[in-house]
């Protein structure tokens, strides 16, 4: 057994930022005359600064922080424990969150008096809350069966953001993410269950030390990842995104596209690097990486032939899913996993792909305001109309091109060098290509916006300045992460060596 | 005065027997309804199978593991969630799908 | 190299940083409205550092950013005709576009792309060079669709499809050389100093080649050069044709090991070189619009530098980076003022804006004390007195051909409209700096005296190819419209081909998606992921049916 963690004053910090958004949403449903927005002005600040505090606390202490529920330690208590990966995932959701918040506060403020319809604004900040804890829940916990739980709170407040508009085409796109997303559950707990009967432990730092690579335990974790896979929408799993995505509203799907579709992935990270024992070989880490493959070379040439700008991005959104995939086989070999490019490269594209995603969602939600519709045909003109939008938006599309400077771009040098220094040239010629497919959507998005047309006349007013800047500033974080150093962070591998 | 197969192993085949029908179900069935029921059948299949876990640890000793309990009571809970709220949007799409007709007849 | 705050390194912090911060100024309403006039103004800190930086560095971003500056005597040269040329042509676009509608979003894709290219010459670290390629190379995209014509949206895609295919080769090749390196981004000289014992090495130089090749414009890559180059504005031309193809030069001269010199990869250069020079001036020959000939001649032209750089290469000679800069420099200038020439002395102009054409026109080819001499006489050496030299000697010939034929389509072209002297100052400054500036570097560059230049047998040498193509010249007047008509881009028609069967593909990938997402079979794909997964974690763990059995 290993030495009793104490509860201190910083690993309260965990609970708080699991616990914020819930208490959050008991306000808004406890509080009916309270305005939801309200709620979420003073919730969201606040969560940011917990999230901070944990990075803060995790960085300058260069350890996990852990918390234990009720003093009850594993196997039969839960445990709640923060290292360098998962702070960076909690700041990463709050500022997201924040963004969609801010972006949110207009659109979705309850109307005043008796007559407007109050329950659009009060599903969206809850739902929001919910999401935001569940995520904290997924980036914090540490037990298996726990993630379950995040995971369904995170689905379930997820389909009821797709399909907040009520439209008959949204409804059934939520059915299809809700239905396939059970499905990948079961599968999940199914696993659960394998490794429970197993080891009789599900605290993943307990079973670190037990597991071994026996044919159970491989077929509980090969279940577990195709469940996680399903809800990550990694291809061929991704039939429910697409329509998903693009119907709900846009900070929904920024939130939805960043945050949402990350942690399920978090969670296959968990179980592939700090579950599974090293194998001797790296088959199936290539396996994982060749569906990521065909996530980037399809998808991104179904983006490119996509009428609407939302089905557009959601497309890309799958394709650069596959991104993170590649990094299985890259952080394999002789070094520590978190002292490898291939794990920082595949980290970082997971960051920037958030920042860059999030900002393109916004945009594409300024562009349909304005303009009534998201068909890229009919965008010429728009730059003059919307330049802030546009200009958010090329930016990010340098993220997603991997040009330089950009997060992207780091993230793609990465696993270029992991992918040259491994010798596995396939997966440097699928980042390459992949690279240059999605050069071909953004600029067809950026070309019909920048072309002399009739967009610049048509339509709403345009959109106040305030919401313009909160996408350009989205889009700004992910060309800034284009000024983080090119080697392994210190950061990432915090709480990495010694597992609790 | 061993049985033949043991209650274990009983309810082992029971749980898969019932996780295939459910996972054809989800698969193959085309009604999303149907597929709804499939989905409960999975999931009651893996309950079972934790079930199964928790009697097993009784060898050890225990009444029954705890732990499988308080899963398969907190899956239960999550499985009605998730049932409710797809019933919930099957019953808005079958609204949202009659209504263009009932709106046809508004019209003077 | 100093890291420390010095003159000499904010002029060269500034060259780029100056029309940054006029892009970045655009953001404001008033700025905006003058950002045309700010134009001249941008590339004067980058004359600057040319004229009194050499030598200089500065240290952005220490470990493990490493973004560094630092200015050599090739980068020096380059950078200051860039930053003349930039500057010149920004005058000539003041007045030339003052009408134009959209001038506000061509200053700002003129100003980015200036900002990518004036920083080309001056980075020395391996990051910040791809930056500076990137901007220069993808902003350029702006000018060449400008005009928004069919013509001009064509060309400009098919320029940033290659232009980012180009950018692919050269992320391999950088990832490939940096692999291995303790800093994440190593400075370009410590990289290319390990190049020859690379494992990779061959990998490496034709990925290196080909992304700069595809910038300079070497056969068969030149075919969006024809097409991208004379549908620009007329300034924007003269900064593509003189400035822009000049991203490739610098690259492979800071690229290339010549200090260790490599037979094989140098004589492929030179061979690549050579059949460009000869092959831009047989198909340039047939092109009848000005712009269009003039883009085939830089091809030509950057064929003889490619030669250059690869007889430089072979014999493993350190001063090549120097002399091919030498070279790229009179292009440079010629070539810019010479599209610039065709703004105001197109059809019938007056005789002494004629006269001035042929001279630079002629110059490419060699003519006896014009740059062009100047540059033929200090890349000579390198090619040593056999069949190489020969070719290179009668590449002028080609380019004597080639430039009659153009000088012959400029005066056949539509009148230019009556210019000002806010066109021809321009224009004059810089066909004047392409001499002065020539003769002025010339023993720097060559290391030789002025003394030998006017040397009989030196002239002689300028002259016999000329004179050749000057003969050659009279029967291909004759043949006239009798040449078959090969269309601009030439080989380019056979990629568009390509084009439908891309179509396919991507519609092949769309039904394949729709199949995918239907539910029975994206249901079946997820028993078959976690059966194909089951397998490949228990081989991975080595205890699959092969080791069971």
């Amino acid at each position: 057994m290993m030495p009793v963690p104490v509860n201190d004053a910083a690993s309260l910090l965990l609970v708080l930022a699991v616990l914020l958004p819930i208490l959050g949403l008991c306000a808004m449903l406890g509080l009916r005359g309270l305005h939801p927005e309200r709620v979420a002005r003073v919730a969201v600040p606040l969560g940011v600064a917990l999230a901070v505090a944990v990075l803060v606390e995790v960085w300058t202490g260069g350890q996990a922080l852990h918390y234990t529920l009720g003093d009850w330690e594993p196997p039969l208590g839960l445990r709640l424990r923060a290292d360098g990966l998962s702070a960076v995932m909690l700041v990463l959701s709050a500022v997201i969150i924040l963004a969609a918040a801010l972006f949110s506060q207009r659109q979705f403020r309850t109307p005043e008096g008796i007559a407007g319809d109050t329950r659009a604004p009060f599903t969206f900040w809850s739902m929001l809350m919910a999401m935001w804890s569940a995520l904290n829940l997924v980036f914090l916990g540490e037990d298996l069966f726990n993630f379950f739980v995040a995971l369904e709170l995170l689905t379930f407040s997820a389909v009821t953001l797709v399909c907040l508009d009520g439209r008959t085409a949204t409804l059934h796109a939520a059915l299809r993410y809700l239905l396939f997303a059970l499905l990948g559950s079961v599968l999940y707990l199914l696993g659960v269950a394998l490794i429970y009967g197993r080891y009789g432990v599900l605290d993943i730092g307990l079973l670190h030390e037990l597991v071994q690579a026996d044919p159970v335990t491989l077929a509980a974790v090969a279940m577990m990842t195709v469940g996680l896979m399903a809800k990550a929408s990694l291809f061929p799993l991704h039939l429910w995104l697409p329509p998903a995505h693009a119907g709900a509203p846009p900070a929904a799907s920024a939130v939805l596209s960043a945050l949402v579709v990350k942690a399920p992935f978090f969670l296959i990270l968990r179980l592939w690097f700090d579950l599974l024992p090293p194998l001797p070989s790296p088959l199936a880490g290539q396996l994982l990486a060749a569906l990521g493959a065909g996530a980037i070379l399809l998808c991104s040439l179904v983006a490119l032939r996509q009428a609407r700008l939302k089905l557009l991005i959601a497309y890309s959104t799958v394709a650069q899913i596959g991104y993170l995939f590649l990094m299985f086989p890259l952080a394999a070999g002789p070094l520590a996993f978190w002292e490898t490019i291939g794990w920082t490269g595949g980290v970082l594209q997971l960051v920037s792909h958030a920042f860059a995603k999030a900002a393109m969602f916004l945009a594409a939600g300024l562009i349909a305001e304005t303009l009534g519709h998201d068909r890229i045909g009919e965008f010429a003109g728009l730059a003059r109309r919307l330049p802030v939008a546009v200009a958010a938006f090329a930016l990010a599309g340098l993220s997603l091109m991997g040009l330089p400077p950009s997060g992207g771009f780091n993230a793609k040098l990465l696993l270029l060098s992991a992918a040259a220094a491994s010798g596995q040239w396939w997966i440097a010629a699928v980042i390459l290509a992949g690279g240059m497919l999605a050069a071909g959507y953004v600029f067809r998005v950026l070309g019909a916006a920048m072309a002399d047309g009739p967009a610049g006349e048509a339509g709403g007013p345009p959109s106040p300045l305030a919401r313009q800047l909160v996408v350009l500033a989205l889009a700004l974080v992910a060309v800034a992460l284009g000024f983080v150093p090119l080697q392994p962070f210190a950061l990432l591998g915090i709480g990495r060596e010694v597992l609790p | 005065m061993t049985p033949l197969v043991s209650a274990a192993t009983l309810f082992g085949l029971c749980a898969s027997g019932m996780v295939g029908i459910g996972l054809y179900g989800l698969i193959v069935l085309p009604d999303a309804l149907r597929k709804l029921l499939a989905f409960n059948i999975l999931g009651s299949g893996v309950f079972i199978l934790f079930g199964v876990i928790g009697r097993r640890g009784a060898a050890a000793g225990l009444d029954g593991d705890p732990v499988p309990q308080a899963i398969v009571i907190t899956g239960i809970v999550v499985a009605f969630s998730a049932t409710a709220l797809a019933a919930t949007l099957l019953l808005k799409i079958s609204d949202a799908e009659n209504e263009p007709e009932d709106g046809g007849k508004d019209e003077p | 190299m100093s890291g420390s705050l010095n003159l000499a390194g904010l002029l060269l912090a500034a060259a780029p940083g100056l029309p940054l911060a006029l892009l970045a100024s655009a953001l404001w309403r008033g700025p905006r409205a003058r950002l045309m006039r700010l134009l001249p103004f941008a590339p004067l800190p980058a004359l600057l550092a040319a004229l009194l930086a050499p030598g200089g560095a500065l240290v952005l971003a220490p470990d493990p950013l490493r973004l560094t500056l630092a200015l050599d005597l090739p980068g020096a040269m380059l950078l200051g005709g860039a930053a003349l040329l930039w500057s010149l042509a920004g005058l000539y676009a003041a007045s030339y576009m003052a009408r134009d509608a959209r001038r506000t979003g061509f200053a700002a894709w003129w100003l980015a792309t200036m900002a990518g290219s004036l920083a080309l010459f001056l980075v020395a670290d391996l990051a910040s060079f791809y930056l500076a390629f990137s901007l220069a190379s993808l902003a350029a995209y702006g000018l060449v669709a400008h005009e928004r014509t069919p013509a001009a949206g064509r060309a400009a895609t098919l320029y940033m499809v290659l232009a980012l295919l180009g950018e692919a080769f050269l992320l391999l090749a950088f990832v490939m050389l940096a692999t291995g390196e303790a800093a994440g981004n190593p400075m370009i000289a410590e990289a290319v100093a390990r190049l020859p014992t690379s494992p990779w090495r061959g990998a490496i130089l034709t990925l290196l080649i080909l992304g700069f090749a595809l910038k300079m414009g070497l056969v068969p890559l030149h075919v969006w050069m024809p097409l991208a180059h004379p549908v620009a504005p007329m300034p924007a031309s003269a900064a593509l044709s003189g400035i822009i193809v000049k991203a490739g030069v610098i690259g492979l001269i800071r690229f290339l090991p010549f200090e260790a010199g490599l037979e094989t990869a140098g004589t492929v250069l030179v061979a690549l070189g050579l059949f460009t020079a000869f092959y831009a001036v047989a198909v340039g020959v047939t092109q009848h619009h000005p712009k269009v000939v003039l883009a085939y001649s830089t091809v030509s032209q950057m064929g003889v530098i490619a030669a250059v750089l690869g007889a430089g290469l072979a014999l493993g000679d350190t001063r090549t980076g120097t002399l091919a800069a030498y070279y790229a420099l009179h292009h440079l200038l010629v070539k810019g003022a010479l599209f610039l020439g065709v703004g105001v002395a197109a059809g019938r102009a007056l005789p002494w804006q004629r006269a001035i054409m042929a001279l630079l026109a002629l110059s490419l080819a060699g003519l006896p004390f014009t740059s062009g001499m100047l540059a033929k006489y200090a890349v000579k050496d390198l090619f040593g007195d056999g069949f190489a030299l020969l070719l290179v000697t009668l590449s002028a010939t080609g380019s004597t051909l080639l430039m009659l034929h153009f000088l012959r389509r400029l005066a056949r072209a539509p009148d230019a409209k009556p210019a000002g002297t806010a066109l021809l100052a321009p224009w004059l400054a810089v066909a004047a700096s392409s001499l002065v500036a020539l003769w002025v570097l010339f023993p720097v560059a060559s290391g030789a005296g002025y003394g030998a230049l006017i040397a009989p047998s030196a002239l002689w040498k300028a002259a016999w190819p000329m004179l050749l193509g000057a003969a050659l010249y009279l029967p291909l007047r004759r043949l006239g419209g009798r040449l078959p008509r090969i269309p601009e881009g030439d080989a380019v028609v056979l990629g568009e081909a390509l084009v439908p069967l891309a179509r396919q593909a991507s519609a092949g990938a769309e039904r394949l998606d729709e199949l995918i997402r239907r539910w029975p079979v994206a249901g079946a794909l997820l028993v078959l992921v976690i059966l194909l997964l089951g397998a490949a974690l228990q081989l991975s763990a080595g205890i699959g049916p092969l080791r069971a059995g």
